[in-house]
């Protein structure tokens, strides 16, 4: 697997994308991750990252209902598949171990 | 709680449709949270902000489709691969398409580079612009002239004193003169003209040899022409070298100019500098007053001046340093340097001797004729293109039947018949260009023209010509192809004719049109060939046949004009000489007096004055009514008048009236005579009236003087010679001449051609009108033998039936042809009071003119009639000669 298939911005919007599941489109994914960084997050450029990574295969998805405040459009939803959560999980493990092997030392220096 | 509209709309543009639900969807949602959560203001920013963060390819490329989607180049290639079928199919209608097309677009070509020409006139300097003629418009109690021509302090001043105004450049045209080599004696009669150096500032003449900009500074320097300096020199190397031009001083040639254009308005062949003659006594009275006509003035006026602007300073510059008379008043404005070629009709070439002739100019009126001739040749070849179209209209049923049914859609339909229509264009329109190469040697001798239509020629005659092909190809294409496309394919393939009154009658209606333009131009040709021809022979009151003018060019010859009178008319082939100032149909002007009998106050007449001697009336064949003619030397106080200005000075009989004559005009405003006295002369006799102008001038009042008069000098000799050996009599006047004056060359016109050459402009309009006449003729018989084809190929069946049942073939030629000859006698009847009109209104331009007679109308009409008849007949008799076993055998 190849690491670089996974952007940051990418993962984090995968990361939503599950924790939100299954009501996750591209507005309160924006939404959260505007609460979360402090950031403002626009819905083009999630949109574009969900795009992204439904074509490497981390996601599907689907129509969902139309809303009054939505002018009566519907939402795609999106739902993370097997290979997404696999990746997911492999990203983390990554970073666990490195993680781990930092000496408790130099941790309590950034606190 | 609406989001900003435009923002949506701008979204809608760029977004994949595909995406469009999501991507709005999301957009509002959102929009609404911040409303709630920001204020309409901010969320309102955001939302801008959030449209434009979609500006990313991924949102703006288009999903593909699943169906094959064949691309703008593949059905490109599908018309012209059908076009090409149809028209190779269709040889016959292909080659009058294209022959139509090829003549009208080649007489539309000719035309244009014509018209073209004449409109760029004098634009080759890059300020044109920005450049200004002077012209004077002043008004006394007798007389209104408006003249191109100022005062020098005008001139000078303006540019000093008027913030608009950048430079200023003047030419003064003071006569004619021999111009020769020293070295070679090589010598031609040039006009003098003298300009400052302001003249090579402004224009940008092209110079062979020397400088450009300070040629003219220096005094007792002259600059020349190209083609003067191969006369002169055999060379264009020159600068440096002298030459004489009767100045009383050598002039170093200081610029070899390029050959001026022909659409140039400037025809000088020599410039001598202003410089030379500065410090004369005669140039100092030239320049000492502000109201004079004594130069034409060229102002250069600065970026985005307004030259109304200018010409109001200019007019309170004048009036504050002016004194002019009670009653006069002078008021100036600025032509435009392109308008002076077309638009100078009523304005007075000034600042020239009279013997100078005036610059050339055209006529926006016939410049104006002939566009509309040439867009007339063009729409009729195209009306040509229309007809012979929609008439085959049903034999392409079917294929269009069939291409509907199986998914073609209108505009497809249409953009097969225009691609077949652009390429039919565009095919006459490479024929035309090659057809005008070969035309234009003949066509430029005629017009005395260097028109070229090739790689180097100007690139807006590339793209009007450009222009023209698309407008005529979508024209002629226009009509069929939407009449074509319009049908529904049912009616089509179940092979029911095309049944459409509509498009019969407008087809009808366009060969009416075509013919009617056609037999007004017979008319307006055979019209215009008679008054031409009228004009040539009416009986001008003198007989203008085998008559000799000859020059006077020298101080000497003038003063020993009496000698070489009585010399020439030793010649044994001369009958009779006279001298005169002018001659009647004289090129250069002749100049005009004011006169008024002794003793009365009333306003003065004004008449035409030629200077003249006691063989004038023998020598031009004159008739003198009352009185007596010159006798002599005595007689140098005496006048004749013409019966026009008799009539106006109110005498009936001659018998010594006093009158007097004050002032003169040569071409410009009044002035009193070189005598500074009133010349006071008697009546002695009245000759008849005499055309001694064009035809188109009302015979004016004339005074004829005796040869030695104080308001003209002598200039000609005019001798009546015989017809045999005209060579050896003008040897002989030439050695008489070369005995007084060996500097001396023969200058010499025969009247009658002089006279024909006022109409010269006349009879090349009637050539030209001659031509595109037969053109359009041409062109609608092409199309009407077209129709008849086609109309003969529809009614092949009937015919056939007709025939069996006993029909003669004459009935059946007259039943084809009666359908087209109907057509041309309504085109006779609205051409005839059209063509009666448009040449009345012409012939009205000449004072005396022909009466267009009934007959004129006739020949046209059944000309017209003739051509149609021949044209359909040849097709109608070839249907009816058909066996009609085969036009019946199989359905």
């Amino acid at each position: 697997m190849r690491r670089s298939d996974l952007g940051e911005f990418e993962e984090v919007v995968l990361l939503a994308v599950a924790a939100l599941s299954p009501k996750a489109y591209s507005v309160v994914i924006a939404e959260e991750l505007e609460q979360e960084t402090g950031n403002s997050v626009s819905t083009g450029a999630v949109h574009a990252a969900l795009q992204r990574l439904e074509q490497k295969g981390y996601l599907t998805s689907q129509l969902g209902e139309a809303t009054a405040e939505r002018g009566g459009r519907r939402k795609r939803l999106f739902t993370v598949t097997a290979l997404g959560g696999r990746v997911l999980q492999e990203v983390r493990a990554v970073r666990n171990r490195l993680w781990d092997r930092i000496l408790p030392n130099i941790r309590l220096e950034w606190s | 709680m609406i989001p900003p509209r435009f923002a949506d709309r701008l979204l809608r543009l760029f977004c994949a449709p595909h995406l469009r639900e999501e991507v709005l969807g999301d957009l509002h949602e959102r929009y609404v949270l911040r409303v709630a959560r920001l204020g309409v203001t901010k969320a309102q920013r955001r939302y801008w902000l959030d449209v434009l963060a979609y500006v990313r390819p991924s949102i703006i490329r288009r999903k593909p489709s699943e169906y094959s989607q064949p691309t703008n180049t593949d059905m490109l290639r599908n018309y012209l691969k059908i076009t090409f079928r149809t028209l190779t199919r269709n040889k016959l209608y292909t080659t009058l398409n294209v022959a139509g097309l090829t003549f009208g677009v080649t007489c539309f070509l000719l035309i244009g580079l014509y018209l073209f020409d004449e409109l760029t006139f004098d634009q080759q300097h890059s300020r044109s612009s920005r450049i200004y003629r002077a012209i004077q418009h002043k008004k006394t109690p007798t007389e209104d002239l408006t003249i191109a021509a100022s005062s020098y302090k005008i001139g000078e001043e303006s540019k000093k004193n008027i913030g608009e105004i950048e430079n200023s450049a003047r030419i003064v045209r003071t006569g004619r003169a021999y111009l020769s080599n020293p070295r070679n004696k090589n010598a031609f009669q040039e006009t003098i003209t003298f300009g400052n150096p302001g003249l090579l500032q402004l224009f940008d003449f092209e110079v062979i040899d020397g400088d450009r900009k300070s040629s003219l500074n220096e005094p007792n320097s002259i600059i020349i022409v190209e083609e003067l300096a191969k006369r002169l020199f055999n060379s264009t190397q020159v600068v440096g070298k002298t030459v004489d031009f009767e100045l009383d001083r050598p002039l170093k040639i200081t610029a070899v100019l390029k050959n001026h254009p022909r659409n140039s308005s400037f025809d000088f062949k020599a410039i001598v500098s202003e410089a030379t003659i500065s410090g004369d006594d005669e140039f100092a009275a030239w320049i000492s007053d502000w109201d004079s006509q004594n130069f034409m003035t060229f102002f250069l006026l600065k970026e985005n001046a307004n030259p109304d602007v200018a010409a109001a300073k200019i007019t309170q510059l004048l009036n504050r340093n002016a004194k002019l008379a009670v009653g006069t008043s002078i008021q100036y404005n600025l032509q435009p340097l392109a308008d002076i070629h077309l638009f100078s009709e009523d304005i007075v070439d000034g600042a020239r001797n009279s013997n100078v002739e005036a610059m050339s100019r055209g006529a926006i009126l016939y410049i104006k004729i002939f566009a509309i001739i040439a867009l007339f040749v063009l729409l009729i070849a195209c009306i040509n293109y229309m007809n012979l179209a929609t008439a085959r209209a049903s034999n392409r049923s079917k294929e269009i039947g069939v291409r509907k049914a199986s998914g073609a859609f209108q505009s497809h339909l249409i953009h097969q018949f225009l691609t077949e229509s652009l390429i039919v264009t565009a095919i006459s329109f490479v024929l035309a260009i090659v057809l005008v190469n070969i035309l234009l040697p003949a066509f430029n001798a005629f017009t005395n023209k260097e028109l070229s239509l090739g790689f180097h020629t100007d690139y807006r005659i590339w793209l009007y010509t450009l222009l023209a092909l698309a407008v005529t190809g979508v024209v002629s294409g226009s009509y069929p192809s939407f009449l074509l496309s319009k049908f529904s394919p049912l009616a089509l393939l179940k092979n029911l004719k095309i049944q459409n009154k509509g498009s019969l009658s407008l087809r009808q209606g366009l060969v009416v049109f075509q013919f009617t333009i056609s037999v007004v131009m017979m008319i307006a040709t055979i019209v215009l060939f008679q008054q031409v021809r009228y004009a040539n022979s009416k009986d001008l009151g003198f007989n203008k046949e085998l008559m000799v003018v000859v020059d006077i060019n020298s101080a000497k010859v003038r003063s020993g004009a009496e000698t070489i009178r009585t010399e020439f008319s030793k010649i044994p082939t001369v009958k009779s000489v006279s001298v005169t100032s002018r001659v009647p149909g004289e090129w250069k002007s002749i100049p005009t007096v004011k006169i008024r009998p002794e003793g009365n106050t009333n306003e003065h007449s004004i008449a035409y004055l030629i200077g003249a001697d006691e063989n004038f009336a023998q020598t031009f064949d004159m008739k003198l009514l009352n009185g007596r003619n010159f006798g002599g030397m005595s007689d140098s106080s005496s006048i004749l008048l013409n019966e026009t200005a008799a009539k106006l000075l109110g005498v009936s009989e001659a018998s010594g009236q006093l009158v007097e004559i004050p002032e003169r005009a040569m071409g410009g405003s009044y002035s009193p005579l070189p005598s500074r006295q009133t010349f006071h002369a008697r009546v002695i006799g009245i000759v008849k009236d005499f055309h001694f102008q064009s035809l188109r001038e009302k015979i004016a009042p004339m005074v004829l003087a005796y040869q030695k008069n104080p308001v003209h000098t002598i200039d000609y000799f005019t001798s009546r010679i015989e017809g045999r050996d005209i060579p050896a009599t003008l040897a002989k006047m030439s050695d008489v001449l070369t005995k007084i004056d060996q500097t001396h060359l023969l200058e010499y016109h025969f009247l009658d051609e002089q006279l024909a050459r006022f109409y010269a402009e006349d009879q090349r309009r009637e050539t030209l009108l001659i031509w595109v006449a037969l053109a359009t003729i041409f062109i609608a018989c092409l199309g009407l033998f077209g129709l008849a084809t086609y109309a003969a190929e529809q009614r092949i069946k009937e015919i056939g039936v007709r025939k069996v049942l006993g029909a003669s073939v004459v009935n059946l030629t007259v039943l084809l042809s009666k359908d087209f000859l109907k057509l041309v006698l309504i085109a006779n009847g609205i051409a005839f009071p059209l063509a009666w009109w448009a040449t009345n209104k012409w012939l009205n331009e000449f004072a005396y003119h022909i009466s267009v007679d009934w007959w004129v109308f006739v020949l046209s009409g059944a000309s017209a009639i003739a051509i149609a008849l021949l044209t359909v007949s040849y097709q109608a008799i070839k249907a009816a000669l058909v066996n009609p076993v085969k036009s019946l055998r199989s359905e």
